[in-house]
């Protein structure tokens, strides 16, 4: 099978989508000229000039103007910029566009994708680097995707845009460049299906976005020392895959889940949670949280790397918990 | 309203364990119906009940040892008032038992003791050990803290698999009334052994015309023995140190049954015939065997006797049937080479007889004069 970059995948699925439904547009800000500041919109260069267009710096205008398209019937795509600026404008979001379905009723359509770049990159600092899909988890009304491969960003992205429902996307700014296969011919990926990136028997390793590599990474190695980790990869967090989840932890009997997001009150606390709630008699140990220090993130590059996990911190929670 | 109080089997019974309950509160009673079953340190029991009516209340429960005469229960006309006569006499818990509240009383001092006694152990651990009926705390845990987790249960579980040659019981109520009362009389009593060897040949031959058991024949002999020399007819109260005499001889005898051993009694040995006591001896040897005996079967020896004969072992050394001061073993009867008079060497039915005595209240001389006795009589036997 081909490979294409994590980027290359995703303006694949927004041109194809774009194609074959004239309602879906895609604006924000540095997309049509720049092409991103990831390079996210590289490969839409040149494509559809009316239908992709750059925005001032306003993301309450940003999103709230989504919110009034979708209500009218066209399928916006909001590229958010850095995931840090969602706050800007995050009361059109948590307060209108994740609540006008259930306040009309369910008469409103609200078919609308707000996309961008989260986590960490070389020294963003505090302002630049958040991952906060949490919130999105936490607050009702919104479907939460973050794909981490080139595969599944095609396939969810084109099934956030048949939805009818808002869907939020984060997409981790080190994976662009990342290559991967993806098929030629169309494909979605229904939300809700963890996928198991790796099998093992030892413990299960619950995780998403730059995280499933660092988990990978973190199972080879322990893999030397004869743990078997199987490694699942929730790819959506509302839904997310309760079922492969809690079939895994009755396997393994050993639960840890790993986010960049800070670990303090995290969505691995929610997993955790409903694992223990549905599979208590199955655990064998505590189950384990891996994630970023309680502390905004640091602009030097040695305090950044203490302050998010890596699989060094992956692998000491597995064998804090199995000895 | 009648009350119900604990019987006492034996002269010897302090206190009864309450095995079962046949009857539930409410329950309708006849007079002479089983009530409960009680079990002493000798024999288990059942408690017929004296008088008709409603079983009103249980004071006393299944698995409680409870002190002679204390009133256990209630039978009464339906509807009657009992709540007075309940609080008047409870049961009393016998000293070993208060020392056990004592100690658990004095133990919770600190609130954290409960906290600290929970036993950790793993969700998982703990399903496991449940499908499998494991005790928990049986199990030693090696994760963090001393945590019990899923391997350490299968340790335990292939652990015991292997093991299964063995298996391990508890000793019940009964059995450790016994195991404690013999293991004082043990610590109490300064216990030594005679043994001598003597000529069975006549006795056998006489006994067999009489077509009597060998052990009725000596505790014909023994009653004799007994009547002459008083002072092992007899029991001795380490408390008080009271040294009791009696003049009726009541001969306890070891029967070995599948419950373990039983000391059935005859009474007044003194008074009876050989035939008697083998009739008698006979029918309580088979209502041990059947688990049939009755509480005037049980208690109140005033010597014992334990034989071995019929098996394998030649002389042994017998335990006191405490509080009695002497026991008689005897051992097979085995044909042997003698040297007889004329310095002639002939074959002869030999045994050897052993008698454990306490030197607290008997010498040594005294037991080698009992055991000349016994030998003389049983040499030349009369059984008149």
């Amino acid at each position: 099978m081909r490979e294409v970059t994590f980027a290359e995948a995703l303006g694949e699925a927004i041109l194809e989508e774009m194609a074959k439904d004239p309602t879906i547009f895609t604006y924000g800000e540095d997309i049509a000229r720049q092409g991103g500041i990831f390079g996210a919109y590289k490969s839409l260069l040149g494509n559809f000039p009316d239908r992709i267009f750059d925005t001032p710096i306003s993301e309450e205008v940003i999103y709230g103007s989504a919110l009034g398209a979708a209500l009218v019937g066209m399928r916006p795509i909001v590229e958010f910029h850095f995931a840090d600026f969602l706050f800007t404008g995050i009361q059109s979001i948590t307060l209108q566009i994740e609540k006008i379905r259930y306040m009309t009723g369910g008469q409103g359509k609200l078919h609308l994708l707000l996309r961008g770049p989260d986590g960490i990159s070389k020294s963003a600092a505090a302002q630049h680097s958040e991952c906060i899909e949490t919130i999105f988890m936490h607050v009702p009304g919104i479907k939460v995707i973050i794909p981490s491969t080139p595969y599944d960003v095609k396939g969810l992205i084109k099934t956030a845009l048949r939805e009818d429902d808002p869907v939020i996307c984060f997409e981790h700014k080190m994976l662009y460049r990342v290559k991967g296969p993806v098929p030629e011919e169309d494909y979605t990926i229904p939300f809700g299906r963890a996928e198991v990136k790796r099998e093992g028997n030892h413990v299960t390793v619950v995780t998403i976005s730059r995280m499933v590599y660092e988990s990978l990474k973190a199972a080879e190695e322990l893999e030397k020392d004869g743990i078997s980790a199987e490694i699942i990869d929730l790819r959506t967090l509302v839904p997310w895959d309760r079922k492969t989840v809690i079939e895994s932890v009755k396997k393994t009997n050993h639960l840890v889940v790993a986010h960049e997001t800070w670990k303090r009150a995290g969505w691995g606390a929610e997993i955790a949670s409903v694992v223990q709630e549905e599979a208590f008699d199955y655990l064998d140990a505590p189950i384990v949280r891996v994630g970023a220090k309680n502390v905004p993130m640091p602009f030097a590059t040695n305090l950044q790397d203490f302050v998010v996990p890596d699989y060094k911190d992956i692998i000491k929670a597995i064998k804090q918990i199995l000895r | 309203m009648y009350q119900i109080k604990m019987p006492k089997f034996g002269l010897t019974m302090e206190s009864g364990f309450i095995e079962k309950w046949f009857k539930k509160e409410g329950d309708m009673v006849k007079e002479g119906e089983p009530l409960l079953e009680v079990s002493s340190e000798k024999i288990t029991n059942e408690v017929l009940s004296p008088v008709s009516g409603i079983l009103l209340k249980i004071i006393a429960q299944e698995q409680e040892e409870i002190k002679v005469g204390t009133v256990i229960a209630l039978i009464g006309e339906k509807g009657e008032k009992f709540q007075e006569y309940q609080l008047e006499e409870k049961p009393e818990r016998t000293v070993l038992e208060l020392e056990k509240e004592e100690i658990s009383s004095t133990k919770i001092v600190s609130l954290d003791t409960d906290r600290e006694r929970r036993i950790k152990a793993s969700p998982l651990a703990r399903k496991i050990a449940q499908e499998n009926n494991l005790d928990l705390s049986k199990i030693k845990g090696t994760g963090p803290d001393g945590r019990i987790e899923k391997c350490d249960i299968l340790n335990f579980l292939s652990f015991t698999s292997k093991e299964k040659e063995f298996k391990i019981e508890k000793i019940s109520g009964l059995r450790s009334t016994i195991i404690e009362r013999l293991s004082k009389s043990f610590r109490d009593a300064i216990t030594l052994t005679n043994i001598t060897e003597v000529d069975f040949t006549l006795f056998k031959t006489i006994i067999k015309e009489k077509k009597v058991s060998i052990t009725s024949g000596l505790i014909f002999v023994l009653a004799r023995v007994l009547k002459e020399l008083n002072k092992f007819n007899a029991h001795f109260n380490t408390e008080k140190k009271e040294y009791i005499l009696f003049n009726n001889i009541n001969i306890g005898i070891a029967v070995d049954t599948d419950k373990g051993l039983i000391v059935p009694v005859i009474r007044e040995v003194n008074k009876l015939t050989i035939e008697t006591i083998n009739k008698q001896l006979k029918e309580l040897a088979d209502k041990a065997r059947m688990n049939t005996l009755r509480e005037t079967d049980i208690g109140d020896s005033t010597f014992t006797i334990t034989n071995l004969g019929m098996m394998r072992t030649d002389f042994f050394t017998p335990i006191l049937n405490p509080p009695e001061v002497a026991i008689l073993g005897v051992g097979r009867i085995l044909k042997k080479p003698c040297v007889v008079e004329g310095d002639k060497i002939t074959i002869r039915e030999m045994a050897y007889l052993s008698l454990s005595y306490d030197h607290r209240v008997i010498d040594g001389a005294d037991a080698a004069r009992f055991l000349d006795k016994i030998a003389q009589y049983i040499e030349k036997p009369e059984f008149k």
